[in-house]
């Protein structure tokens, strides 16, 4: 009975956060965002790159540039998708309170309904490697990509994100909604501490412990790793660890991260319930 | 109790019109702003010290690329504009959309106040946080990462800056006029816009490295010149860093200023009028 | 100087409706051909079943929706031609409303809107205060409006529009999910507002028969887009009075149906409520005497009288005798389309 009511709260929630990111357009101008907005971020990133280094696109710092940032569109989407079903079922739509005395699971339901901004930002990541391997010489050889490697790590890193999506959801319930997505603003910090653009090294001293803390920089470094193999092994920083020993490290990190979630959210919900903030709305 | 002692039904000595309502109506839609951010302090955290941290990541980006210092200062300066930016299209233009789901944009509709001034309160209101944004990456930004302000004109400074927050909040004003007529779309259209106008606005590059073309279409948009403007007058630099020289910049954004403040005024008529017409001020579907 | 405060001329409102597909495209008929007016200094109603077209007719009153068709003024202004000059003089409370701010208390909230019509601010925090006092609500002033009931957030709406000192005055099913004492409340200061200023006017939309016919000086019966019938409520049951009206309860009908009773030539018309016990029957007959041969026809059918009241017609007879079936029914049956 209990997984059938996770399962059900899931699904549910998908099929309603699929409905809900879709049907604000046609079809066309739907593509259209999909491609442009992952895409223009990459742009950003070409464009310093190519501005300093004269176009220098064969060094291996373009393409561990290039993946760590296609990759890290997954991080504010996932983390999003999850924290931002709270301020739409709550401010917008007005079904939060329905929703927490229906039989369901809540905390599966807001991770069904990150499950959209999951699809979306998979297409994003996808169009973003897609234009790297054919526009700007990003050198992915399918034959001497490491498939398993690269599957598994994807697939523990999107779960990873979207617990610690989870944790923000916690904080969403008993914040009021400001001006920015908490997902992208979260996101956007754990940019400098993850290696997503740039190694861990170029990071004064003091402030790389907290990047070997983060699980993401272990993400990232195995997908570029599945991906690129020995141009991802061109940077010191992670260089002396085997596969195995930074997914072992991930995993553990990942457990952590995903245990400490749990609980945050459990006890924002708590502080949600005892202080009526279910069903209010904070609009100014 | 006869009319004019019973407090509940005394006639008001006067109501206000034109000018002082204009800016009655300012002060009492900023009030909200102002006081909510008061009440409840995880702003600061989210919009104001996570965004530091977000900065910090461009400049390490141009460390790990050996850049010239000079990009560690374009980088903190687009972080902080960042903010004003962020200010016109979330906290003023698509604010619309949450006062139409919430019933609070048919009651502003049918008052006689102005949207225009509705949506300067939005933005006054929110002034305080932006702010405190702006320059809470400024100084972050120069006390870590060392980077040298060298200040050719003040004058000069305060023009640009100014103009540019006209032109800025005029556009965004016409940018409302989109949300007030497609509400969900034209929220997703913004998002979708972010990318794309903090690429061509150069928010951490000089736009003159773009393409001229797609340069000068940028410059549409009164935080490209208004930033690049702002990096010659702020940072010395071994190498031309402007698209164009600043007081053409000046005057393309007091033009701009103008423009905007005049279409936005007009747009917000009209598309009110279109609103009304199709009954999309009080339907919810979109 | 017109004396009119509302004045309609073939109003008229289609909706374009759009399905799931996007060439399935209907439209609506939400109001047409409605011709009303409405007095200076009036408490007009405006009864009818959920979705006859009562909202509608507000937005367009209101400046928030233009008509398809025809014309609307409101204190001399076209709504559609002149808002800028409609709305410094109106104001509009809808029921279950949630506007307002939630982190902003109920006083700061009331004295935000007062400001959007240029009240000095001074002014409008006496009659802030006075009117919570008056609604029982001036131990919440300091309250955010996010912690308020429903009931609550409602009263906080009724005081923002009449706060404004409008001089018409727009009440959309304004005591939903007030109770007993404050509607009585409500309904007492409505009166003393307008008796205290001749010149100023309410247009109050209710689904309370009883409301309606309790303080409306005038009502318009609207159905399906349409206006039924206008007049004073007396003048409205008058119309019926003619007719002899019994409420009769009965045991199970047995197949007795409405089809069968309007056959017999002395019975105008019959509403029929099926209820646990059996049914609820509202009859009008031409005569106190047809009752008789009413009651042979239950004793036809076994069916067995368990109440019988004679009783003066309602404004929901009114709405039986123009539409043909109660309120609820049209709603049932509005629903089911």
């Amino acid at each position: 009975m209990q997984t059938s009511t996770s399962w059900r709260s899931f699904r549910m929630a998908a099929w309603l956060g699929w409905v809900i990111e879709s049907n604000w357009t046609d079809p066309f101008l739907f593509a259209v965002y999909s491609i442009v907005k992952p895409l223009s971020g990459a742009a950003i990133l070409v464009i310093m790159y190519g501005v300093i280094t004269q176009g220098a696109y064969d060094s291996a710092l373009f393409p561990y540039i290039y993946l760590g940032n296609a990759f890290y569109i997954y991080v504010g989407a996932v983390m999003t998708g999850v924290s931002w079903a709270v301020v739409d079922d709550r401010e917008l739509y007005k079904t939060l309170k329905y929703m927490y005395i229906a039989p369901i699971n809540i905390p599966i339901y807001l991770l069904g309904r990150g499950g959209a901004r999951f699809i979306v930002g998979s297409i994003a990541v996808l169009i973003t490697i897609l234009t790297g391997v054919f526009f700007l010489n990003v050198n992915i050889n399918l034959a001497e990509v490491n498939w398993g490697l690269f599957i598994v790590s994807l697939t523990l890193g999107i779960v990873m994100l979207a617990l610690i999506g989870l944790m923000l959801a916690g904080f969403t319930l008993i914040t009021a909604r400001h001006e920015g997505f908490i997902g992208e603003a979260v996101a956007a910090a754990l940019y400098i501490f993850s290696g997503a653009v740039f190694p861990l090294d170029v990071l004064p001293e003091w402030l790389r412990p907290i990047g070997y803390f983060m699980p993401t920089t272990y993400w990232l470094e195995l997908l570029r790793r599945s991906l690129v193999g020995d141009v991802a092994q061109a940077f010191p920083t992670l260089s002396q660890f085997s596969n195995v020993e930074i997914l072992g490290v991930m995993i553990g990190l990942s457990l952590l991260f995903s245990a400490a979630s749990v609980w945050i959210f459990k006890v924002c919900d708590h502080i949600a319930r005892e202080n009526g903030m279910i069903d209010r709305t904070t609009n100014y | 109790m006869d009319n004019l002692n019973n407090p509940l039904t005394r006639p008001y000595s006067r109501k206000d019109t034109g000018v002082w309502l204009f800016l009655k109506t300012i002060v009492a839609r900023a009030y909200p702003r102002i006081v909510g951010q008061q009440r409840e302090l995880s702003w600061v955290f989210f919009e104001i010290l996570l965004p530091m941290l977000a900065v910090c990541a461009y400049v390490f980006v141009y460390r790990a690329l050996n850049a010239p210092e000079e990009y560690v200062g374009f980088v903190v300066m687009g972080g902080a504009m960042t903010a004003f930016w962020l200010n016109v299209l979330w906290s003023m233009s698509s604010q619309l959309y949450w006062e139409k789901q919430q019933g609070n944009l048919s009651l502003y509709i049918m008052a006689p106040n102005s949207m225009m001034a509705i949506l300067l309160g939005m933005a006054v209101g929110g002034m305080f946080a932006t702010v405190l944004r702006a320059v809470a990456v400024t100084l972050f930004g120069t006390f870590a990462f060392s980077v040298k302000f060298e200040v050719v004109s003040y004058l000069q400074l305060f023009a640009v800056f100014t103009l540019t927050m006209i032109a800025l909040y005029g556009m965004g004003m016409m940018m409302a006029s989109a949300f007030l007529l497609f509400g969900r779309e034209a929220w997703h259209i913004a998002n979708l816009a972010q990318e794309p106008i903090f690429l061509a606005s150069g928010f951490y590059f000089p736009i003159k490295f773009l393409p001229f073309w797609a340069a000068a279409g940028a410059s549409l948009l009164p935080l490209t010149l208004g930033m690049d403007a702002m990096r010659q007058l702020v940072f010395s630099s071994e190498f031309p860093i402007g698209f164009l020289d600043v007081a053409t910049e000046i005057w393309i954004l007091a033009g701009l200023s103008v423009l905007f403040l005049v279409a936005s005024k007009y747009l917000l008529a009209y598309v009110e009028k279109l609103a009304v017409r199709e009954g999309r001020i009080t339907e919810s579907r979109r | 100087m017109t004396t009119l405060a509302i004045e309609t001329k073939d109003l008229g409102r289609i909706y374009k409706l759009r399905g799931s597909k996007k060439e399935t495209r209907k439209e609506l008929v939400a109001l047409q051909d409605v011709n009303l007016t409405v007095n200076k200094g009036e408490l007009f109603g405006l009864l009818g079943p959920n979705g006859a077209g009562k909202t509608t007719l507000i937005k367009i009153l209101t400046t928030l929706l233009s008509p398809t068709s025809g014309w609307a003024k409101v204190a001399g202004a076209d709504v559609q031609r002149e808002p800028e000059l409609v709305r410094p003089k109106i104001n509009m409370v809808s029921g279950g409303e949630s506007s307002g701010y939630g982190l902003l208390t109920v006083r700061e909230n009331l004295w935000m809107f007062s400001q959007f019509y240029g009240v000095p601010s001074k002014e409008a925090n006496e009659r802030i205060e006075a009117l919570l006092e008056m609604i029982g609500m001036k131990d919440r002033m300091h309250t955010k409006s996010s912690d308020l009931s429903t009931g609550l957030r409602q009263k906080m709406n009724i005081v923002r529009g009449f706060l404004t000192e409008p001089e018409v005055l727009f009440l959309d099913e304004p005591t939903l999910g007030l109770d007993v004492g404050a509607m009585r409340d409500v309904r007492k200061f409505v009166l003393e507002w307008l008796r205290a200023n001749k010149e100023r006017t309410l247009l109050l939309t209710t689904h309370y028969m009883m409301e309606a016919d309790e303080l409306c000086d005038r009502v318009a019966i609207i159905n399906k887009g349409r206006v039924l019938a206008c007049d004073t409520p007396t003048a409205l049951k008058q119309r019926l009075q003619k007719d002899a009206i019994f409420e009769i309860q009965t045991s199970p009908l047995n197949g007795l149906s409405q089809q069968m009773l309007v056959d017999q030539p002395e019975v105008t018309k019959a509403a029929i409520v099926e209820t646990e016990t059996g049914a609820k029957l509202n009859l009008s007959l031409v005569e106190e005497a047809a009752l008789a041969r009413v009651i042979n026809l239950f004793t036809q059918k076994d069916v067995k009288v368990l109440n019988l009241t004679k009783r003066e017609p309602t404004l929901e007879d009114v709405f039986i005798d123009l539409v043909g079936r109660s309120m609820a029914e049209e709603e049932d049956s509005g629903q089911s389309e």
